[in-house]
């Protein structure tokens, strides 16, 4: 551990315990649909991160898709209810 | 028989026998003791001895002179056989390549004049006088090392007739049925492929130098598995000499580096001469070409030894195979803060957290807008308020509240800075927003701002129990759900209760905090965002 640190230190990041390290990798784990259920005590941080870029894409292409949608719903709704105020709370 | 090991000495010394020196004695063992190695060529059409410590003197060895000289003597005739048994050894293997053999044997047994030029390969079924001889031979398969070292010389009689039947062939194929046998003694001892075949094209190589190098331990067996691959190789016309073979290409070098080759080999063990002479099939000269990258492989530990060498190349690799691992680590935790809005950490724990904060809130965000036609409205957490959007601020607050408490307290910090700077807001502003019934979760933070920052946390939960209760309690009817959802779920169903809540939530809880928080909530999602 003491090389991470010290590698750590090279890269010139603060230095950050490898337990941080992995618990927070374990959790974003966690939230990853798909390598959640993988279970597999190594999975490669890269391979996490990446999964979790992509999943974050994804959230955010989501997001404007509901976007939309809410936007043609509140067009559809009258513009003073209080679904539309609710959809326009969600829109960005 | 002599069954002694023969050294390295001793295997010159057979080379020497090519030398014209030694042409008129006997094969085996020449007592020369030269160091230097012999190398049969193929030059002008005939084989050509060429010794490398005399490398001015190229002793041009007419086939038919070696041949004769090799074999017609009686005592030879003896080691013929006893080469024959060697030779009978390989020719177990490889069927077919016996039959390559046998021609060989064949004019050896004969001891008639030097083979014609035709190919003997070609006559496979001239075989006539080795299959006797090579059935006898057979019931000794394990060739001793002088066997094998006597063996080498008869097989350089019908080499020679090889080569002359090479002439006709490119020199590469010619090697390889000549040299197979011989080569394959040589191949057991590097892994490497001799990739001397292409160089051999030049000057045949004749595994001579095989001979030399690997005779010294039962290369027999293994010379015997040569000759069968070998042949059946050679019979498929396949010149994979060069195939895997370093590209080096050998000539000078092979003969630098067969010294320390040599040495190199002896200590191959002689099931890995074996299992390297089948590949090595396909190099008849790669006995040479073999040492020659083996040599090379070696000249690197050289430096050091070989196993320290590997080491370190070992820790070289790890080391940069952990340096590339790392890289792409750090490239992918850019790639990460670039996708999380409004983060400016650069240290890779803290954006993390934030990347795992943002994934959540992304998370719910979708869920929300999915739901939206449920009725329920989704919620943000206070953690999210960062990335919410200006307007939502409020609602999301509210909604956030109580749906993950227990996660929100990481997040609490965001609105709780928040909240304090709120301070005691103007109650106008929430005005408009009331009517919406949106700040209800809102009205309840307002109480939690003048909480210390220490205590946000606390605050928080504070904020959210209140809220929670008040959200409940007005609701009786309502199912229980997740906090967040009552606020929404009172819009459609009644606004006016909505309405109502807030209203004496305003009285009870700081009322300015509420628009002011909202405000300011507002606010900072609106200066991120827009």
């Amino acid at each position: 551990m003491s090389s991470r640190r010290s590698r750590s230190r090279q890269s010139g990041v603060t230095r950050i315990s490898d337990d941080q390290m992995a618990d927070l990798v374990y959790k974003l784990q966690q939230l990853l649909p798909e390598i959640r259920h993988r279970r597999s005590d190594k999975v490669s941080a890269a391979k996490i991160l990446q999964e979790t870029c992509n999943y974050i894409r994804n959230l955010h292409r989501e997001v404007d898709n509901l976007s939309g949608r809410l936007a043609e719903l509140l067009e559809s709704t009258d513009g003073e209810s209080a679904e539309a105020a609710v959809i326009r709370s969600l829109l960005v | 028989m002599n069954h002694h090991v023969p050294g390295f000495q001793e295997l010159e010394e057979e080379c020497s026998i090519l030398d014209s020196s030694g042409f008129s004695r006997p094969k085996r063992l020449l007592p020369t003791g030269e160091e230097d190695i012999m190398e049969l060529l193929w030059r002008n059409g005939q084989v050509v001895v060429q010794r490398s410590t005399k490398r001015g003197g190229e002793i041009e060895v007419p086939a038919e002179h070696l041949t004769v000289r090799g074999i017609r003597s009686t005592a030879e005739e003896q080691h013929l056989f006893m080469q024959e048994d060697e030779m009978a050894s390989w020719l177990q293997y490889p069927i077919d390549d016996s039959s390559f053999d046998r021609d060989l044997y064949a004019d050896l047994m004969d001891s008639a004049a030097p083979p014609p030029p035709p190919p003997p390969f070609q006559a496979p079924v001239t075989a006539i006088a080795p299959p006797r001889s090579v059935p006898e031979i057979r019931p000794h398969p394990a060739p001793s090392p002088p066997i094998a070292l006597q063996a080498q010389k008869p097989e350089f009689s019908p080499r020679f007739q090889n080569f002359v039947h090479f002439s006709r062939h490119p020199c590469r194929q010619s090697i390889e049925p000549i040299s197979k046998p011989l080569a394959t003694v040589a191949r057991e001892s590097t892994v490497v492929e001799s990739n001397e075949t292409p160089a051999v094209g030049r000057e045949s190589r004749t595994s001579l130098v095989d001979f030399r190098t690997q005779t010294n331990t039962d290369r027999g067996a293994a010379a015997l598995n040569a000759p069968g691959t070998s042949a059946g190789k050679l019979a498929a016309g396949t010149y994979e000499l060069t195939v895997s073979s370093s590209p080096g290409g050998s000539g000078s070098s092979f003969s630098a580096s067969r010294k320390p080759h040599r040495q190199t080999r002896k200590r191959t063990p002689a099931g890995e001469r074996k299992r390297k002479i089948r590949e090595a099939d396909d190099n008849e000269c790669r006995s040479e070409e073999n040492d020659y990258e083996e040599d090379e492989t070696k000249r690197q530990g050289h430096l050091l030894t070989a196993s320290s060498s590997k080491r370190s190349r070992a820790a070289e690799v790890h080391n940069l195979s952990e340096r590339r691992r790392r890289d792409r680590i750090n490239e992918k935790m850019k790639a990460l803060q670039q996708l999380i809005p409004r983060c400016n950490k650069t240290d890779k724990a803290s954006m993390l957290d934030e990347a795992i904060e943002y994934l959540k809130s992304l998370q719910l965000q979708v869920q929300m807008m999915s739901s939206m036609g449920c009725g329920m409205v989704p919620v943000m957490y206070p953690g999210m308020q960062r990335f919410m959007p200006a307007m939502g601020m409020g609602m999301g607050m509210g909604m956030g509240m109580g749906m993950d408490m227990g996660m929100n307290r990481p997040m609490l910090p965001y609105p709780s800075m928040q909240l304090p700077g709120s301070g005691q807001p103007n109650q106008a502003s929430p005005a408009p927003h009331m009517g919406a019934g949106f700040h209800i979760p809102t009205f309840h933070l307002p109480p939690v701002l003048p909480v210390p920052d220490s205590s946000r946390i606390q605050a928080v939960s504070s904020m959210a129990d209140p809220m929670l209760n008040s959200l409940v309690s007005p609701d009786p009817n309502q199912p229980r759900m997740p906090n967040f959802v009552y606020p929404y779920q009172q819009f459609p169903a009644g606004l006016q209760q909505a309405s109502q809540l807030p209203l004496p939530q305003n009285q009870a809880a700081a009322q300015p905090n509420t628009s002011k928080q909202t405000g300011n909530m507002e606010n900072q999602p609106s200066a991120g965002r827009k």
